[in-house]
């Protein structure tokens, strides 16, 4: 056998678990509980995005070196951070991260194609969500090897805010570089978000393009990655509060009566 | 004379020939099913809005806008208030009726599978109301303008959706209260797991209303991170209690291996 069994005792425990027979135990628990605990992990994470950042997460042009790098990785550590403490408990897994990266991965992408493209017509290129996926992977990688919660929430919560930027960069890059638009400098994703209609939406240079944020040029980004980093530190424990006090802590409590 | 629940479950304790309490079509046949019907009416609801959105939904005084949405909001809160009270109405009647038949493990087992496909179903319709109709939402808002609380958007989603949220929460407590005694019998008390998880649906939906009065008169654009929307996230991470319903139920699972293994002989004889 070759899980760490310290004595032949030990192994001959281990072994007499694996082996045990049940009657009802079977895979499809496994199965119906990591399938159906998807949809409601994916939505509590995308509706904390969308109404946390969510203008920040619809439109390329929103996507800036200010807010969008500060405000939307707070936003998407929280129910992650969740998940993590939940699956780390239950199994030992460090892999709540990456499940509901991948879960908001999917919702996110069928929200863009059916509710903005196909219903609005608005195109993918202009409505992408950010991904977490890299991000999630390497949080949960730094639980694995640091098995501290603390150590994740300071290491991971930094690297959590720079790994948003550098692999949602790469999708990012091709609509910064700049082209000449009625006379001024601009980027491509601001011609994309003069070109297409949004008629109830506050216009974007109002919102966030203001004072020194295109003079400091890349140092902006930089800045905001940090500072991105620190807020996520504190999102990453709201996370573990909705975990253990609405999650764990419930298991098994019941009010009395009255 | 044996009562009609009594008939029932000794009907499907014949049926267990064909199909054991944790086969796809035995147990676990309300998962599969119901998880299908949620995403087809979802799918139906969709492309209604799809079809007729943009071209009887922009204006909420016309005769077209009456037609086609004016008139799916009535059958909506016909429907699901219909099927609501009809469903939680059965769970109560015949689950007084059945706390007074004994069960077997395989009958016990079985409805633990079926509480699951009910969690299943609660976490498929959570997501439905809270990420897939508000992107509609915010694609309809930040495009057309809002001259109603009425909205293509908003008429599945707070007049349907939020309320299936509440059906299905609570339904799935009356299931575990009345079929599950050993886990949320009433003599327990109420368990805090569905405090939760049923207060993240009801007050979602009551602030349905708050988010309504704050469009109405506080931030009349559609900034989608303002902080009358933030109510939404901290209700929905009240849902959280969820993940206390499987762990509550697997310990129940465990006590009945358990006591199958203890006591092989006298499971046998039931």
């Amino acid at each position: 056998m070759a899980i760490a069994a310290r004595t032949p005792k030990e192994a001959a425990q281990f072994n007499a678990l694996l082996n045990k027979k049940y009657r009802y135990f079977d895979y499809k628990w496994d199965l119906v509980f990591w399938v159906t605990a998807l949809p409601i992990v994916a939505a509590a994470a995308d509706i904390t995005k969308l109404l946390f950042a969510g203008d920040w997460d619809f439109w390329t042009d929103w996507k800036d070196r200010q807010w969008w790098m500060t405000i939307t990785p707070f936003a998407m550590i929280i129910i992650p951070s969740a998940i993590q403490y939940i699956q780390w408990l239950a199994w030992k897994f460090p892999t709540g991260f990456t499940y509901t990266a991948v879960g908001l991965w999917l919702v996110s992408w069928l929200g863009r194609w059916l509710q903005w493209d196909v219903f609005a017509q608005y195109p993918l290129n202009f409505v992408w969500p950010a991904t977490i996926v890299p991000a999630g992977i390497l949080v949960d990688w730094i639980l694995l090897k640091t098995r501290s919660f603390v150590i994740t929430s300071v290491i991971g919560g930094m690297v959590f805010s720079m790994a948003f930027w550098v692999a949602n960069y790469v999708t990012l890059a091709p609509f910064l570089q700049p082209v000449e638009w009625m006379g001024s400098i601009v980027t491509l994703a601001d011609v994309q978000g003069v070109s297409y209609l949004r008629s109830a939406t506050p216009e974007y240079l109002r919102m966030i393009e203001h004072g020194t944020l295109r003079s400091f040029l890349e140092e902006t980004a930089l800045v905001a990655m940090l500072f991105g980093g620190t807020v996520a530190v504190a999102g990453y424990w709201v996370g573990q509060g909705i975990a253990r006090v609405l999650a764990i802590w419930p298991i098994m409590k019941f009010m009395k009566k009255v | 004379m044996a009562t009609r629940p009594a008939v029932a479950l000794e009907e499907r304790l014949l049926a267990k020939a064909r199909y054991g309490p944790t086969d796809w079509m035995g147990g676990w046949k309300t998962c599969v099913w119901g998880s299908l019907a949620i995403v087809a009416l979802t799918a139906l609801h969709w492309w209604y809005t799809s079809r007729h959105a943009w071209t009887a939904g922009i204006d909420a005084s016309s005769p077209e806008f009456t037609k086609y949405f004016r008139s799916l909001v009535w059958f909506e809160l016909v429907v699901i208030g219909a099927g609501t009270g009809l469903w939680w109405g059965w769970l109560v009647r015949t689950g007084r009726q059945l706390l007074n038949v004994k069960v077997t493990a395989d009958e016990e087992v079985r409805r633990i599978a079926v509480f699951w496909g009910l969690v299943a179903m609660t976490s498929l319709t959570l997501y439905v109301m809270a990420s897939f109709w508000p992107n509609q939402d915010g694609s309809w808002h930040q495009t057309a303008i809002r001259d109603t609380a009425l909205t293509p958007a908003h008429i599945p989603m707070f007049y349907f959706w939020f309320p299936a949220g509440i059906t299905m929460t609570i339904g799935t407590y009356l299931y575990g209260r009345y079929r599950l005694p050993k886990v949320y019998g009433s003599d327990k008390g109420f368990p805090w797991s569905f405090a939760f998880l049923i207060a993240a649906s009801v007050t979602e939906m009551m602030q349905v209303a708050f988010n309504e009065w704050a469009h109405s008169l506080w931030i009349l654009e559609e900034i989608f991170a303002a902080p009358f929307h933030w109510p939404f996230v901290f209700y929905g991470w009240l849902s959280a209690g969820i993940f206390a319903l499987w762990a509550e139920t697997i310990i129940r699972l465990l006590g009945i291996e358990k006591e199958v293994e203890e006591a092989p002989a006298a499971s046998a004889a039931h």
